[in-house]
């Protein structure tokens, strides 16, 4: 049995290496209709998002896996690559350690986000793909449903999933949730497009808001961010009107004073008619004046309110980070362990089904050559049951053994060496 | 067949203790929210709710089948305020099911066990006897104001959890595992729409009332007097909800934010006034009031 994985992500590689080697969907599809040809006895699963390209191959016998060399080859080959200019920055994992990466990137240890949950239904997505391919099989099928069964308890045991780290995350998840029960219905206005602006877009994207106003002071830069996420721009001079319209206001700009003071604010207040306004001034210098948090439903939170959530959740998460990784050294091994002793079962039965042919075989030679005394049902019976006896105690120590002694550790030399003891075939 | 005898023998020995314990253990747990991290609380604690519910259920239950043979069944404010407990611990644990993680039980359930030892507190008194228990303006009256009090103390559990996570907000806390309230967006319409059915339901109370009191009249039968206490009060009451509830519909600012929160909890607070003049005033003595409320007869 063998499980090889290759892949690379964005811990180790830039993210114009990673677009090169990404599939989309439909690519993803036919790459793995590609390799069933190629490997027709190996089961794969290809996983393909903007932080990761990885392809995991299983097969029952090892001779069948593809090697990571293999793997390299196939995916250079299906971009039109040259192997060696990619294989340097692949990563290539094998057996135990190939199922514990599977383990920690679906409950999210590896991502880019530590503890979001995204990552998890890109891998289901990546399973179903493969098992629509028919490229699935008994080990993917394992090994992909205990991932998601480990990333499932790792979200339930440990509380690194609620501890985000990133300012815009905590903003969007942990802060706009406590005033808003809906998104949909609701006008998020942007000031700003820069960095922190787009990535807090993305967050609020996910969140399927009503309708997303980005306002810049360059409406060049408004309009082409406003295009990239398919959401609306608007002329810088219609700022206080908006303000007036929006239910939450994120506000990241370059300003070196602010954007927003309090008289202008008075303005907007009248017009709101004490309406409740989430502001999230991540700028600094800050955008909107101080004096702003004093109005009535008037809630403004500036970068330094978030950041102490983010210092605490940094904290937080060290404690939660070795839960999480004993969960997953936990899970691997028990997997392995099962996925070992499971692997043996077919053999044994195999075994078991050749000494009964044996025993089955002599038991009718026997009777031929006793004759009348062999067709006495009590002498048939003693004979067979001592031929059973006597079948079960011969294969009892090296089965037990078996049993016992087969593990990712000791490997599968002991099941190789009875295959061929007793010439086992398939 | 012994055992279905032995189950309704097992049910008949259920008591107020039972469903107020499992409440109890319910709000325990809420709290232990606040200190540690455990992973089959919430399934302890519904457990606990729905035995508490189907304990109380079969108790008001089996009291009812009592009184009904006996008189008025739940015509007494020890009943009433057991039928208003339960209504609540139900809404609690629809809420509580739908929002696994949000904190709104150390809200609702100290309402809860309080109308339970309030009912424990007012046990002995006098039940109200019924002439005419069958009829329809009794009957529209009592279950409307039973129904408006239950209305209003969502409102105002909805209103005081506004009001804790607006000033969370508003004083930049950062968002805590073990306390966690709803959307202000989600309480402020569970507010509002509390106030609004109970502003209804206490109005065709009332209106039930005054008709009732006007047939009573008209057969020379006794009569609560126009001027009681009771009925001004309770006049009083259904005018500021009326009140509340235009100012809330005309003035756009009341609309949102923390005034809706804070006329509610005065509109309750007004309610407890009126109910205590109904139990504790000098009016208790007088049955007709009290059924006026409540929708018996003398």
């Amino acid at each position: 049995m063998r499980v090889q994985m290759i892949g690379c992500s964005h811990h180790n590689t830039d993210v114009t290496f990673r677009e090169k080697l990404a599939f989309q969907p439909t690519q993803a599809a036919a790459a793995l209709a590609q390799m069933r040809s190629l490997f027709p006895r190996t089961e794969a699963v290809l996983l393909s998002t903007c932080n990761r390209m990885e392809i995991y191959a299983a097969a029952e016998d090892e001779v069948d896996c593809p090697t990571a060399e293999e793997l390299i080859n196939f995916v250079a080959e299906f971009h039109g690559l040259v192997p060696q200019d990619i294989a340097a920055e692949l990563h290539n994992l094998c057996g135990e350690d190939a199922v514990r990466h599977l383990f920690a990137t679906a409950a999210s240890l590896n991502s880019m986000v530590v503890g979001e949950a995204q990552i998890l239904s890109q891998i289901k997505q990546a399973y179903d793909l493969a098992n629509a391919g028919d490229s699935t099989g008994p080990l993917t099928h394992s090994t992909f449903q205990a991932a998601i069964r480990v990333a499932k308890r790792v979200q339930n045991e440990t509380s690194l999933h609620e501890k985000r780290v990133s300012i815009p995350s905590i903003a969007v998840a942990d802060y706009a949730s406590q005033f808003f029960e809906r998104f949909d219905d609701k006008v998020v206005l942007i000031i700003g497009a820069g960095e922190m602006a787009q990535e807090t877009l993305t967050y609020l994207v996910d969140k399927n808001v009503g309708r997303i106003i980005i306002i810049n002071r360059s409406r060049e830069r408004a309009d082409q961010l406003a295009k990239q996420t398919g959401n609306e721009a608007a002329d810088w001079d219609q700022l206080e009107n908006l303000l007036a319209e929006a239910d939450l206001v994120v506000s990241a700009t370059a300003a070196t004073e602010p954007v927003v003071t309090g008289d202008v604010f008075e303005r907007v207040v009248e017009k709101r008619y004490q309406r409740p306004v989430f502001i999230l001034d991540l700028a600094v210098p800050r955008d909107f004046d101080n004096a702003i948090s004093d109005f009535i439903n008037v809630y403004l939170y500036s970068i330094d309110d978030i950041q102490k959530v983010c210092d605490a959740n940094l904290a937080a998460r060290q404690l939660e980070w070795p839960k999480a990784e004993n969960i997953i050294a936990e899970e691997t091994e028990l997997f392995m362990k099962v996925l070992f002793q499971r692997i043996t079962g077919p053999w044994i039965g195999r075994l078991k089904q050749q000494a009964n042919d044996i025993k089955k075989a002599e038991l009718r030679r026997l009777q031929n050559k006793l004759g009348d005394f062999g067709d006495d049902p009590t002498v048939s019976k003693e004979i067979e049951l001592t031929l059973d006896r006597l079948v079960n105690k011969l294969l009892h120590p090296p089965l037990e053994s078996l049993r016992e002694d087969i593990s990712p550790d000791t490997g599968t030399g002991l099941l190789d060496a009875l295959k061929k003891l007793f010439q086992l075939k398939d | 067949m012994l055992n279905v005898i032995a189950m309704a023998d097992w049910l008949t020995r259920i008591s107020l203790s039972c469903f107020a314990l499992s409440y109890l253990i319910a709000l325990l747990l809420e709290i232990s929210r606040l200190f540690f991290r455990v992973s089959v609380r919430s399934v302890v604690l519904f457990v606990m709710m729905l035995a508490g519910i189907f304990a109380h259920i079969i108790f008001l239950w089996d009291k009812f089948q009592s009184d009904f043979s006996g008189g008025t069944p739940l015509a007494s404010w020890y009943d009433w305020c057991l039928v208003i407990s339960l209504a609540l611990a139900i809404t609690y644990t629809i809420v509580a099911l739908q929002r696994v993680r949000h904190s709104v039980g150390i809200f609702f359930l100290p309402v809860i066990l309080g109308l339970i030892l309030f009912a424990i507190s007012i046990e002995g008194r006098q039940p109200f006897s019924a002439q005419e228990r069958g009829d329809l303006w009794g009957m529209t009256h009592g279950i409307s104001l039973l129904a408006g009090t239950v209305s209003m103390a969502i409102a105002f559990t909805t209103g005081l959890m506004y009001l804790v996570q607006a000033s969370r907000l508003k004083r930049k806390l950062p968002p805590k595992a073990g306390f966690r309230l709803p959307s202000l967006e989600w309480l402020q319409v569970c507010n509002r729409r509390s106030l609004f059915l109970a502003t209804g339901l206490i109005m065709i109370g009332l209106f039930s009332g005054i008709i009732m009191n006007v047939q009573f009249q008209n057969k020379l039968k006794d009569i609560v007097p126009w001027d009681d206490m009771v009925v001004i009060s309770s006049s009083v009451l259904l005018l500021w909800l009326i009140a509340v509830s235009i100012f809330e519909m005309l003035y756009r600012p009341a609309r949102q934010g923390k005034k809706i929160a804070y006329l509610t909890m005065a509109s309750f607070l007004f309610l407890i006034m009126v109910l205590y003049f109904v139990i504790f005033g000098q009016h208790a003595e007088t049955p007709v009031a009290i059924i006026l409320w409540l929708g018996g007869r003398v």
